[in-house]
């Protein structure tokens, strides 16, 4: 689903993010990204929805080189690729339905689907009962809900993570988790940085991790190390 | 993949409503800025109505001396008459002269007291067919040297003068309206970018959803459209009360100068639909520009 063919990137000329990386995440594949920060995770991920461009490597992403794509067609690469972030970039004016059905809008979906669509995702994630609420008005944890419901709505292949639970206490970080496992079981490939070792470790899923822009460790079913 | 019409309505809707001062801002500076270029205009043409007026009377004088013989009149006047040239002429006797000159000094009778009809120059008065300033000029050479002739005094001298003041005050009045215009386009693109900076997050969230670049852009660009109109709206109203004002004032009455600056409707209207385009077309552009620097992040 995700393939980094020898991807380089350097910030500036000097500071490496990235060092010849390859690794091939396959669909359906749920993947931890882990390193100190500063390793390169983030980069990674940006570089996967293309809001980065490499130095040099190639990137496939649904078996095409994103490298080549135009950048008219970028807008239909990221309706593919969910994004959920540590700050969850909510909008704070609008209302938690509203947020959600924001990302529906502005790919030009119809009203009736949106009528639909939104108030299922809500429920999903478990903000059936929030939904004309706004973001202030909810604690940390149901606003990365939000947001999750928000990247998911659209139904992605892909879904990005960067420390997703970041900000959150351990217990509702476990909440979060559950619901990436869920999303990850309807088929979506999941990718997610994170220097939670706890998770991960409880996880035990693929652990890529980085250091200083190197990729030194590939596992499956691994820890945090 | 068309934009839906309810969400551009609602979005350009709520976001005009919901950031008030920088909507005001906005607004402001389009008004204040078209205003300005609109007063400029007006001065413009003001202006070249002034020169206008003045140039209907151009013609000449010649003035006979004092002493010319009535056979040195009759010839000057033969010529003006044979000469195509010559719309029209008048001859000023010493009377009409006499009472010219009483009139001019009324409030000093002392210098009236001093003169007596016999010792004032008769002169003709020629409308020439042209009023082109080169062709009066050359008109009037041609009586200088005749006999009898003491000397040919040109409207056209001061008008000339007047219509060098004149253009001088149009090429002022247009740059100044130009510096106004420009002044006008950066104010407003400063603000408007201001405001597209103020939503650069929900910039960045439609791009990070697959938002594509012109459905990010058209939204901000019906509200710099709809800020852009209710500006140029404001400053049309404005140059229609200064018109007013002017037209009632008391100078105006008294004044023939200053009642050409008072335009007519008719005069106005052209000038009030290129603001309202402009204002328009800043706020849509600048927006489309401003919002661009976002886009390619």
């Amino acid at each position: 689903m995700i393939k980094l063919d020898d991807v380089t990137k350097t910030y500036s000329g000097e500071n490496v993010a990235l060092r010849s990386a390859n690794a091939d995440i396959t669909k359906g594949e749920f993947v931890f990204l882990v390193g100190p920060s500063g390793s390169g995770k983030s980069t990674m991920l940006r570089l996967m929805n293309k809001s980065e461009e490499p130095d040099s490597g190639r990137i496939f992403v649904a078996g095409k080189d994103i490298g080549k794509l135009s950048s008219w067609k970028v807008p239909m690469l990221r309706r593919n690729i969910g994004s959920i972030f540590q700050d969850y970039k909510l909008l704070p004016n609008k209302t938690v339905a509203e947020n959600v059905s924001f990302a529906l809008e502005v790919i030009g979906r119809p009203r009736s689907v949106i009528k639909t669509q939104v108030p299922q995702i809500c429920e999903l994630v478990g903000l059936g009962d929030k939904a004309e609420k706004y973001p202030h008005q909810l604690s940390g944890g149901e606003q990365q809900r939000v947001s999750i419901a928000r990247a998911f709505v659209n139904r992605p292949l892909i879904l990005l993570a960067d420390e997703p639970t970041g900000n959150l206490d351990p217990q509702t970080a476990i909440g979060i988790m559950r619901l990436l496992d869920r999303i990850n079981k309807t088929g979506t490939t999941v990718v997610m940085a994170t220097h939670d070792a706890k998770i991960v470790d409880t996880m035990q899923r693929r652990v890529i991790q980085l250091d200083t822009g190197n990729i030194v460790r590939d596992e499956r079913e691994a820890t945090y190390g | 993949m068309a934009i839906r019409f309810d969400y551009l309505a609602k979005e350009t809707g709520t976001n005009l409503v919901r950031n008030p001062s920088l909507t005001l801002a906005a607004v402001l500076t389009v008004a204040v800025s078209l205003a300005l270029l609109g007063f400029s205009l007006i001065f413009r043409e003001g202006v070249g109505r002034v020169s206008d007026r003045w140039s209907d009377d151009v013609e000449f004088i010649v003035w006979m001396r004092p002493d010319a013989s009535d056979e040195q009149i009759s010839a000057v006047d033969q010529k003006l008459a044979a000469s195509p040239l010559v719309a029209d002429h008048s001859y000023v006797n010493r009377a009409a002269t006499f009472a010219e000159f009483v009139e001019y000094f009324e409030e000093v009778p002392e210098v009236v007291q001093t003169v007596e009809p016999e010792q004032l120059p008769t002169s003709y008065r020629v409308v020439p067919t042209q009023t082109d300033l080169s062709f009066v000029d050359s008109l009037g050479q041609e009586y200088e040297g005749q006999p009898g002739v003491s000397e040919v005094v040109f409207a056209g001298d001061f008008i000339k003068q007047l219509n060098a003041i004149t253009g001088l005050a149009i090429n002022g009045v247009t740059i100044v309206a130009a510096v106004a215009a420009v002044a006008a386009l950066l104010l407003m693109y400063n603000t408007i970018r201001t405001a597209v900076f103020a939503r650069r997050r929900e910039v960045e969230v439609m791009k990070l959803v697959g938002a594509t670049n012109w459905f990010v852009r058209i939204p901000f660009m019906l509200e710099g459209l709809v800020q852009g109109l209710i500006g140029a709206g404001v400053a049309v109203l404005a140059m229609f009360g200064v018109n007013r004002m002017i037209r009632d004032s008391r100078a105006a009455a008294e004044l023939d100068f200053v009642n050409s600056f008072v335009l007519q409707p008719a005069d106005l209207g052209p000038i009030s639909l290129w603001l309202l385009l402009a204002g328009a077309a800043i706020g849509a552009i600048g927006s489309g520009f401003a919002v661009t620097r976002y886009l390619d992040a």
